[in-house]
């Protein structure tokens, strides 16, 4: 395609370049041709100059007139008077004669004819003897006698005469044709000049049509040939975002199910760390927890960096505690430091003029933390500095946030590199120290997205400052909240809300309502939004948990009518969804929705949207809750052994043992279902099922089952496996029963 | 002839042109006759079946002036004379075209309306000067292409016909 376009534009302009040359050759030609008919024109000008006399006529008129002299001279000579011939009749004669010659003499003949030197010669002969002739023909005229001798000498003269107009006759009708001739054939080339030139002209023209044709078919081609590249452009263009959104989506999903086993693996080994193990082992388990929280963070980057390239930075504007923030950031790397040998210095001013800053403090403390683990990760036996600084601009408030090390610093080459995606200083810094090099990136993105700007200071060996600034406006002090690091206070005391949940599956209502209870709190229950809604009408609650797909009447329309309510502006609706997508959320939060989980619901997630929950409201009765997590066996395989536990935890082994029936009979009327409905046909109802057995099991704890189901669901289900998942059902159960 | 008759004459002709109508007969010419005109029915013949003109008789007719170039002529020439209709008109003319001939017997025909539409003269006096044969005298026909440049071509000067001794009328 591209080829054929260029090869298009190739002949284009081949095509215009010959066009060019025809056009300077037409022009050329053009003058050529003026040039003749100028010529042309001025000899047909001399031609038609009207006013000259036929040179050969009056030489032949002046020959005639000597003849008749010299005859009627003789006759009066021979035969004297009696001849009849009047002396009136000779000097007329003579005087024919002598006008004659002066036509000679004065007449407008042509030029080349007057200046030819031979004409002039035989004429200037001929003139001495008419003139030489004049004395007896005037003595006639006059009356008076003319000796016989006189006229006799006259005759002689006239007789040497006629011989030389004869020649002159002769003479000049052979100058007349050769003329003729000449001018006839000088005229002939330039016809023939003429013709060629227009001949060539016409060429000419012909060609620049056949070009310009020739031209005008390769641009329309070119130009068919353009839109259909466009319309290939478009639909690639639409491929490719349409594979990059597929791409975006399975990163958020692969994230969320990375995520969950390694929040286990990374839960299980704090576990351990707590209990009296070897010395060896010990160390084991905290190489275990190191390595998966350095996992974590990789993971979480690129999770980041592929929502950002998305396109979608999301800030979200609360008050922060300037102080707070800083002390609580750099606490969560003080051991980290301390594990490189770094002392970690926090310098602050002494009084903030906005203590309290309106701004994302989630995003600036990802921003603090990763400088600040860059920091740590390049200096051995260093220092490493935090400082903030408010910056008097005259306009908003601006806050700066400098982290300097004593470091290996970067060059000046390096730095430009610094803030591109993927790029390290150099590929041995990458194997020394690892990471994926997408952080800056990413705190770039960040600090563009609230409007800031970021940058380095740096020399190898010096260590380096990297600092960011972005535009604060003050809040107030009040709304001041930090809920991130208050979760082990929220595990101490909880206060006693009135909740309710609204949750189809049977199990995952136990689930759910079973933890909530064993955190100490007072449940209601609501099978579909319709029940939640007239159950909100009847009731106040200070907190609704809502699923957000269910039958009847689903989670995003059940709060939109609640909040249509005229109580129903208060009370805080968290959405819980399997499904964690960007577009869940914007629904979520479109609905009128607080806040929002991803399932499976588990106890810390529960308690720490309780946490959050009773700063809104009153402070109430005071709930005594035993701090989590609690002793447990050492044998946690699976995170769904662990979600079992934290099940038998909640609801006693007796409530587990119920829930687990509860389950099994579900699962067994699902399976009823599913084989009645078998046909690929009703694929939605089959997915429904699916998805449905998927999110009881993964409640429950029996991975196994959940794994498979989502399997089934994502295309490898027949009617002929459900077999497959009858057996695996059978086996869970008579193990769970021993 | 007595210079008294000489007068009488005289007053005679120019008494006879000044009241010349073309109804009224030719007087004789009391001087050499230069030009002679003939046709089939001339009203005013005056010799024979004739109409004859000496130099005081042309004079005397309505005539005209023009600077102009002939092919015969060296530069600008004024000629001046009777117009050709003034002299058909006083010989009692009429017919469709005219045949002028010269003293060597050279002749061109030329269409009456030369006469009627255009002022055609036979010219008597050159740069005010009267011709003699010598210099193509007595009378020269010449065409008024000071008037109208459009008459300076061959045709025309062809028919300029010069040392004019005769006028041929043809029906």
């Amino acid at each position: 395609m591209i080829r054929q376009a260029r090869h298009n534009g190739d002949v284009i302009r081949r095509a215009s370049k010959t066009t060019v040359v025809l056009q300077v050759f037409s022009v050329a030609l053009l003058l050529g041709l003026a040039y003749m008919a100028v010529d042309i024109v001025k000899r047909y000008s001399t031609l038609q100059d009207g006013i000259r006399e036929n040179a050969l006529w009056s030489v032949y008129q002046f020959d005639r007139e000597a003849r008749r002299l010299h005859e009627l001279v003789h006759l009066y000579l021979a035969q004297g008077p009696q001849s009849g011939i009047a002396v009136k009749t000779l000097t007329t004669r003579y005087d024919i004669l002598y006008s004659r010659m002066n036509i000679l003499e004065q007449a407008n003949f042509e030029r080349q004819f007057v200046l030819n030197p031979e004409i002039g010669q035989r004429i200037a002969a001929i003139q001495d003897t008419v003139y030489g002739i004049v004395a007896p023909f005037d003595a006639l005229a006059a009356g008076k006698d003319v000796a016989k001798e006189q006229l006799l000498e006259v005759d002689g003269k006239l007789e040497t005469l006629l011989g030389a107009t004869e020649d002159l006759v002769i003479f000049t009708n052979n100058w007349v044709s050769t003329n003729r001739a000449e001018k006839r054939s000088g005229l002939m080339t330039l016809q023939v000049q003429t013709v060629v030139l227009v001949g060539l002209l016409v060429a000419c023209v012909f060609f620049l049509i056949f070009n310009l044709r020739r031209q005008l078919r390769s641009v329309r081609r070119a130009g068919l040939d353009l839109e259909a590249m466009a319309t290939e452009l478009n639909e690639s263009y639409l491929a490719a975002e349409a594979g990059n959104r597929a791409k975006s989506q399975f990163m958020a999903t692969m994230g969320h199910e990375v995520r969950t086993p390694l929040n286990a693996i990374l839960g299980t080994a704090e576990l351990l760390e707590l209990q009296t193990l070897p010395q060896g082992m010990l160390a084991g388990v905290q190489t275990i927890r190191r390595s998966g929280n350095a996992l974590l963070e990789l993971i979480n980057e690129i999770l980041d960096y592929a929502k950002i390239e998305h396109g979608n930075v999301d800030v979200e504007m609360r008050p922060v505690g300037v102080r707070a923030l800083a002390e609580s950031t750099i606490e969560m790397v003080r051991d980290r430091a301390s594990e490189n040998g770094n002392l970690l210095e926090l310098a602050l001013p002494d009084n903030f003029t906005m203590p309290v800053i309106l701004s994302d403090p989630t995003r600036l403390r990802q921003i603090t933390l990763n400088l600040l683990s860059n920091a740590i990760k390049f200096t051995r036996d260093g220092v490493v500095t935090l400082r903030i600084a408010e910056l008097a601009t005259s306009g908003p408030g601006c806050l700066r946030v400098e982290v300097s090390d004593t470091g290996i610093g970067i060059d000046n080459a390096s730095i430009d590199k610094l803030f591109q995606p993927f790029s390290q200083v150099d590929s041995s810094i990458s194997r020394k120290y690892g990471g994926t090099g997408l952080g800056l990136t990413i705190c770039k993105q960040i600090v563009e997205a609230m409007g800031g700007r970021i940058g380095v200071e740096s020399a190898r060996g010096k260590g380096s400052t990297f600092w960011f600034e972005i535009p604060v406006k003050a809040a107030r002090i009040e709304e001041s909240e930090d809920h991130g690091m208050n979760d082990a206070q929220a595990a101490v005391a909880l206060k006693t809300l009135h909740i309710l949940l609204v949750e189809d599956n049977a199990v995952n209502q136990q689930v759910a309502a079973g933890f909530l209870r064993h955190l100490g709190q007072n449940v209601k229950i609501a099978n579909d939004g319709f029940e939640a809604i007239s159950a909100f009408e009847k009731d106040k609650f200070d907190l609704i948990l809502m699923d957000m797909q269910m039958p009847n009447l689903d989670g995003i329309e059940a709060t939109r009518r609640i909040r249509a309510l005229p109580d129903g502006q208060a009370v805080s609706i968290i959405a819980m969804t399997a499904n964690a997508s960007e577009d869940d959320r914007r629904l979520c939060h479109e609905a009128g929705m607080t806040g929002f989980e991803t399932k499976p619901v588990t106890m810390p997630k529960l308690r720490d949207i309780i946490a959050r929950t009773e700063q809104i409201v009153d402070p109430g009765q005071m709930a005594s809750v035993k701090a989590a997590p609690p002793e447990r066996d050492s044998e946690f395989d699976t995170l769904y052994e662990q979600r079992r536990a934290e099940l038998i935890e909640a609801l006693g082994e007796e409530g587990f043992h119920e829930l687990l029936d509860s389950f099994f009979d579900d699962a067994r009327e699902i399976i009823l279902k599913l084989r009645s409905t078998a046909s690929p046909k009703d694929q939605r109802t089959i997915d429904h099922l699916l998805h449905a057995m998927k999110g009881a099991a993964a409640s429950v704890g029996l991975g196994e089952i959940a794994v498979t189901a989502q399997a089934f669901r994502s295309g490898d289900f027949s009617p002929g496996r459900l077999e497959e998942l009858e057996h695996l059902l059978d086996a869970q159960k008579h193990r769970l029963a021993a | 002839m007595n210079a008294l008759s000489k007068l009488t004459a005289t007053i005679l002709a120019v008494a006879s042109v000044t009241i010349a109508s073309p109804a009224r007969a030719l007087d004789k010419p009391t001087g050499d006759v230069i030009l002679t005109v003939r046709g089939p029915d001339l009203k005013n013949a005056n010799a024979g079946d004739t109409a004859q003109f000496d130099r005081d008789t042309l004079q005397a007719l309505e005539k005209r002036t023009g600077t102009m170039e002939t092919p015969w002529t060296s530069g600008k020439v004024e000629f001046s004379g009777p117009l050709l209709r003034a002299v058909l008109s006083a010989a009692g003319a009429h017919g469709q075209k005219l045949k002028i001939i010269a003293l060597n017997d050279y002749s061109a025909e030329i269409p009456y309306e030369d006469a009627t539409k255009l002022d055609t003269m036979l010219a008597l006096t050159m740069n005010g000067k009267d011709m003699s044969v010598r210099e193509k005298g007595p009378l020269f026909l010449v065409s008024p292409s000071d008037r109208d440049p459009g008459l300076s071509n061959e045709k025309y000067f062809a028919r300029s016909v010069w040392q004019i001794k005769e006028i041929e009328v043809w029906e």
